[in-house]
């Protein structure tokens, strides 16, 4: 009799925890919910506008279609992974790495290869060209031979006062 | 009246093309009374489009409706500053006012080296005027400002200057109102900012020209356009700034910056010029790079035609764009035209462009400023293909992409940490070599101070990685630029026993370009600063409110008290009375406000509201409303650091007017000292 009450008690909190979690499931997210998953997708027809900041009718809806998702349950991936489905990259704000897409992320990784490779290539010819040390002009102090900067800093104000005062 | 506008738009094009023809010729033949016509035709033209430039305002400001740009860009009561600055809100009229600035330009280059250069001048007269006569092409053949209203003979609404056959004119009674994005201050002042820069950069392209032409390549041109190069790069870095601001304050994303394209097409130039200004220090002092400043040069003037043919064309997508028109293919005609002849002439003197030096050593400034060059131009290469490429895809796959933010940030964010870096290495690094004591010694507090903030940062609650690395970046950059004010004050102060406030006013007095150029630098540190607190600190919230009720971000407060209908003269303004508190503790209110225009209803715009402060701005904007303010929907920002950005664009200007500032080289005052007071020159 006793197992029996304690049964019935457990199956009424298991049902009550089951009501509770899914009423809370079913709770309407808030702005702030919405806006974490908008924040992350871009208005595919505006250029340059984040989904959460913009006003078109097809962007109010798409937030309401991340509304309805967050009810169900669904996570952001989730959710941006329908949209990507629906619109395309477009959405992400940003190409994928693949296909002719591909280009927009290697070219700047390139461009820096190339210049950078360019400067290692001028530093090096330049510097094995160089056969007879350059007179330092005026304006051009070889360090090496100066002690400390402090010392090179006050003999060019004391060249500086002497030239002009 | 406008007629008249219309004939010294014609007669400014064809005077133009006599000068560029009587500038060669005299070049050619030898002749000073042609090249002085030449010179005069600058003058002149001036004068016919500073006429034509003032009758369209004068159309503007009386509400000549009769004139479609008049008709589509104001209306009767839309305020006078508006009427005013509805000049550059339209395709048309922007050109008319970007003639009428590259006319004041050339009008103030001609006459300040009016004595300098005369071999060369003609050719500079001639790319001048070859710039403005394309402008005035633009206006004469694709858009006209002065085109009329009329009504044709089949009822049909047409433009033109002159009326079509049948055709009868019409006059509107009022006109359809200027886009209500334009009706702000900062973008008032905005496109000024952006079309000096732009124009500005004209006058260095047509030295450097010049300077191919006639082989006379040393560092004369180099010198004498420095300051012409700074000032238009400091109007660029103006402009690009305020419309930052406007960003800022009108578009209401609680960010200041979206890589959209008409931005990047006006920061594509910033970063070459930027570069320009840098590496032609290595050609004066060591006579180095001057293919590669030839090369800078070039890109930079060009890019600032690409930039406008991106916003013009209709090639790229922005918010900002202007209405497709046929100035599309005029633009790229005079870009490709342009392009090629700069580099034939470039290859033409290649043998003339030789180094006078070499790099010493790879631990030199020569070479971190090399390093820093190329940043710059990877940076601009990575925008310039985001910016396009939506274009390239559509026009390869048949599919546009979308690059927004994310894309520029990731690429373009390490590249910048990387120049910061540099910015900061620079300086610190000697001309030719360094020795390895000197890099102990000047490395050695500046990467202390590096280090010593990212414990500070944690202590401060900072958990962001990318904040750690930037904001540490920025102590390393700022230590090394007290750390060269300090030695240069002490050593002032050991030679000359001045006083400290007197030795720092004389060390910079003295040494403008370089002390200058350090203000420079710190300006773009807090200008960093605010980006890297907006990006990286953010807080943000939204919530729909009735009258009484709250909603907190961060430490704020924001209590949503009443919504009023106040009206304007063009439209009327919805405020949302909102109570601030930080912490509990009454700060004052916050008005966000929406607008709605009457001649544009459909498009209410946003006013934030904003209570700006040295740790953070308050960003609050005004989302939607019901039943007049029953509810209403708020999105709250608190972005940290952001005034530090502003206060760094007006510390930019400091420094580039201490860098720019004309000052007696020694040899001109030693001059001046021995010529006995009274003394006349010998005519």
């Amino acid at each position: 009799m006793r197992s029996r009450l304690l049964l019935h008690v457990v199956i009424l909190a298991v049902f009550g925890l089951l009501m509770t979690t899914s009423a809370a499931l079913a709770q309407t997210p808030t702005p702030n919910e919405i806006n974490d998953v908008a924040r992350e997708l871009w208005c595919p027809l505006c250029n340059g506008v984040r989904l959460d900041n913009c006003d078109l009718q097809a962007c109010i809806q798409m937030r309401e279609v991340i509304s309805e998702k967050l009810t169900e349950g669904e996570s952001k991936g989730q959710i941006k992974a329908y949209f990507v489905a629906q619109y395309g990259d477009v959405v992400l704000g940003q190409p994928s790495g693949e296909g002719f897409n591909l280009i927009a992320w290697v070219f700047p990784i390139l461009a820096a290869v190339i210049g950078l490779g360019w400067l290692a290539y001028l530093v090096l010819t330049w510097r094995k060209r160089q056969v007879a040390p350059v007179s330092a002009g005026p304006d051009a102090p070889a360090d090496a031979t100066q002690p400390a900067a402090d010392d090179d800093y006050l003999r060019r104000v004391e060249r500086d006062l002497k030239q002009r005062d | 009246m406008t007629d008249l506008g219309f004939i010294a738009l014609v007669l400014a094009f064809v005077i133009s093309l006599y000068g560029i023809a009587v500038s060669l010729i005299g070049a050619r033949r030898n002749l000073p009374e042609l090249v002085a016509s030449g010179r005069n035709a600058i003058y002149v033209v001036s004068g016919l489009v500073a006429i034509a430039a003032l009758l369209m305002w004068r159309a503007l400001l009386t509400s000549e409706f009769q004139l479609e740009f008049v008709y589509s860009h104001t209306e009767r009561n839309l305020p006078t500053l508006y009427k005013f600055s509805a000049l550059w809100g339209g395709q048309a009229g922007s050109l008319l006012f970007w003639t009428l600035l590259a006319c004041i330009l050339a009008t103030s280059a001609t006459w300040f080296f009016r004595q300098q250069q005369p071999s060369q001048k003609p050719y500079i007269n001639s790319v001048l005027l070859l710039y403005i006569g394309f402008f005035l092409s633009l206006l004469l053949f694709a858009e006209n400002p002065f085109s009329r209203l009329w009504r044709s003979a089949t009822g049909e609404v047409i433009t033109g200057v002159f009326p079509p056959t049948g055709a009868t004119a019409i006059v509107p009674s009022d006109g359809q109102g200027l886009n209500p994005q334009l009706q702000n201050y900062w973008m008032v002042l905005h496109p000024i900012g952006l079309y000096l820069g732009f124009v500005g950069m004209t006058v260095p392209f047509a030295f450097a020209v010049a300077a191919l032409i006639t082989g006379q390549l040393g560092n004369a041109w180099i010198k004498m356009i420095r300051k012409w190069t700074l000032v238009p790069w400091l109007f660029l870095s103006i402009g690009i700034l305020l419309g930052s601001q406007w960003a800022y304050i009108e578009l209401g994303w609680g960010g200041y910056w979206a890589w959209d394209p008409v931005e990047n097409a006006s920061f594509l130039p910033w970063l070459t010029g930027t570069a320009f200004i840098h590496s032609i220090m290595i050609q004066e002092r060591r006579g180095m790079l001057k293919v590669w400043n030839m090369v800078l040069i070039w890109l930079t003037w060009e890019l600032t035609l690409i930039g406008t043919f991106l916003t013009r064309s209709g090639v790229v997508q922005s918010v900002h764009s202007f209405a497709l028109s046929a100035v599309g293919p005029m633009f790229a005609a005079f870009i490709i035209a342009t392009m090629l002849g700069f580099l034939a002439l470039l290859i033409w003197r290649l043998p003339l462009l030789k180094s006078e030096n070499q790099l010493d050593a790879v631990l030199s400034r020569e070479t971190s400023f090399l390093t820093q060059n190329v940043v710059f131009v990877v940076i601009m290469a990575a925008t310039f293909l985001g910016t396009i490429f939506p274009s390239i895809s559509e026009l390869v796959m048949g599919d546009k992409v979308s690059l927004n933010a994310p894309y520029f940030n990731r690429v373009n964010g390490p590249i910048f940490l990387a120049l910061l870096v540099l910015m900061g290495a620079a300086p610190l690094l000697a001309w030719r070599r360094s020795a390895p004591e000197t890099l102990r010694k000047n490395f050695l507090a500046p990467i202390i101070a590096a280090l010593v903030s990212v414990p500070l940062l944690f202590a401060l609650g900072n958990r962001s990685v990318a904040g750690f690395v930037g904001i540490a970046a920025l102590f390393f950059v700022f230590a090394g630029i007290v750390q060269e004010y300090v030695r240069g004050v002490r050593a002032r102060r050991q030679a000359t026993h001045e006083t400290l406030p007197v030795a720092l006013a004389n060390l910079v007095r003295r040494n403008g370009r370089r002390y200058g150029g350090y203000i420079v630098h710190v300006s773009i540190l807090l200008i960093a600063l605010g980006i890297i607190g907006n990006e990286f600190y953010q807080s943000e919230g939204q919530a729909n409110l009735a009258p009484g009720e709250s909603v907190t971000v961060a430490n704020y407060t924001l209590t949503y008290r009443t919504l009023d209908a106040v009206r304007g003269p063009n439209y009327t303004e919805f405020r949302a009375v909102m109570d601030v508190a930080r912490n509990g503790r009454p700060l004052g209110q916050i008005i966000p406000t929406k607008n709605v225009y009457n001649k544009n209803s459909e498009q209410p715009m946003t006013e934030v509201g904003l209570r700006p402060g040295p740790i953070e701005d308050v960003y609050v904007v005004l989302a939607g409303f019901d039943n007049m303010g029953a509810t209403a929907s708020f999105k709250v920002y608190v972005n940290p650091l952001m005034s530090w950005m502003w206060a760094g664009s007006l510390l930019l200007i400091v420094g580039v007017l201490v860098s720019a500032w004309p000052r007696r080289s020694p040899a001109t005052a030693e001059a001046a000292r021995r010529v006995p007071s009274g003394a006349q020159p010998i005519a």
